[in-house]
């Protein structure tokens, strides 16, 4: 049998509140909640060796394109010294010859800004939500383009816990839980930054430092 | 045959300069109205002239848009993050950064919005030595900053350990003993403390009623 908790604990599980400004005869209630929800395992999910292999094979063959690595080349910041005497016709040339160019360029198919593939592998998060009482629960970040159908979380054996273990590559990534397609509650049990606009996003840092990568 | 090769080079660079426009404009397209669409791009477009790198306000621009944030605000939003990424290239150079990647200018920006300053940014691009990176470094300090560490004794930390020869490893482990700390009851400030120095043997955390930061954290 689970137990409810008191609408105010559940808030101070979603990080809305803090202890203090629980009422001291939910605090005691609420303390026990934060220690248990702090015991939750978020270390990084150890694959086996022949899934990591699959997902580095994949990860390879896009990281060996030769299309990828051109477009890559093209848009990479570069430091030139460059003397220029340019002849007119020179100027002429330029202009036709980008033209040519972004006629016979395919379309839809460079995205452009952000590195596709990475030479490091990603790294196995697992994002944890305990939400009782919800009945869809999504994570969704600067991973997956904030699309919350990119990331659901799956509910687990414990009532009202939810979770799902997602590849990030190296770097900082922002994200926040959507519970019920409608509320955003950010991780209790991670780090929070300004969105902008004027809620929270939490943070997770993935690092590839030493080998196979580790979440901070 | 150089003035041949040099309009090649310049006419891909357009080019690629130009798909890359429409690159943005189809990834917003459809999220918003075209009229944000195009204020973004002209953000993105002054970024990557200065140098900056344009992906963090598409990011914004998405996030805002996912969580339906009215236009105005979210055209500030993005403006901020431009600034930010300003701040943070303009900090890198003071200290002596000539050519910032992109790594470390995004993440310098990621710092200024955790709580560090732009003099704070400098003081730890000027103490981060080889085999440290830029990036990794601001993103601990960051990292720790966004835990609730007071932005002076993070830098202070992070300064320390590189200083004190720790490998990167067990610099960018100190966010995790940081929370471990907290997730047994200490403040972010005090956890810091604990994590001082303790590279080698992570303390157990300590034990007793927690404090009214008590929220649980990643271990």
């Amino acid at each position: 049998m689970v137990k409810s908790h008191h609408p105010l604990v559940r808030q101070l599980l979603d990080g809305e509140l803090s202890l203090s400004e629980l009422p001291p005869e939910l605090r005691a209630e609420g303390d026990v909640a934060l220690r248990w929800l702090a015991g939750v395992d978020r270390t990084p999910v150890v694959l086996s060796a022949a899934v990591e292999e699959l997902v580095m094979a994949q990860v390879r063959r896009h990281a060996r394109s030769p299309a990828r690595r051109g477009w890559r080349w093209l848009l990479g910041p570069r430091e030139l010294d460059i003397r220029l005497r340019v002849r007119p016709w020179v100027l002429g040339a330029v202009a036709a010859g980008a033209a040519a160019l972004l006629v016979t360029l395919p379309r839809g198919v460079p995205r452009g800004v952000r590195e596709v593939a990475s030479t490091h592998p990603p790294v196995y998060v697992r994002f944890v939500l305990y939400a009782p009482g919800a009945g869809r629960v999504a994570v969704a970040g600067t991973f997956n383009q904030w699309d919350a159908d990119a990331g659901p979380l799956a509910p687990t054996h414990t009532p009202g816990l939810w979770t799902a273990t997602l590849p990030l590559l190296p770097g900082q990534h922002q994200y926040v839980f959507l519970v019920d397609g409608q509320r955003w509650v950010t991780d209790p049990a991670a780090p929070t930054v300004d969105d902008g606009f004027g809620r929270r996003n939490s943070v997770v840092a993935v690092s590839a430092q030493g080998g196979g990568g580790r979440a901070l | 045959m150089r003035a041949a090769a040099l309009a090649l080079l310049i006419s891909a660079g357009v080019a690629g300069a130009i798909a890359g426009q429409a690159d943005v404009k189809a990834r917003l397209a459809g999220r918003l109205p075209p009229a944000v669409v195009g204020a973004v791009q002209q953000l993105v477009d002054s970024a990557v002239a200065k140098g900056l790198p344009g992906e963090p306000l598409v990011e914004k621009a998405i996030e805002g848009s996912a969580k339906r944030v009215e236009p105005a605000r979210l055209l500030s939003a993005v403006r901020a993050v431009l600034g930010r990424l300003t701040d943070a290239w303009t900090a890198l150079r003071a200290a002596g950064v000539l050519t910032p990647n992109r790594d470390a200018i995004e993440t310098g920006a990621f710092a200024l919005n955790a709580g560090l300053s732009a003099e704070q940014l400098r003081t730890l691009a000027a103490h981060t030595q080889a085999p440290h990176s830029l990036a990794a470094t601001l993103r601990v300090a960051a990292t720790l900053a966004a835990l609730g560490v007071p932005a002076n004794d993070a830098v202070r930390l992070v300064r320390d350990e590189i200083a004190a020869g720790r490998s990167p490893g067990d610099v960018l482990d100190l966010p995790r003993r940081v929370q471990m700390g907290m997730a047994g009851g200490a403040s972010a400030a005090q956890a810091a403390g604990f994590a001082r120095g303790t590279a080698q043997a992570p303390p157990e955390p300590p034990r007793g009623p927690p404090s009214s930061q008590g929220r649980p954290h990643k271990p």
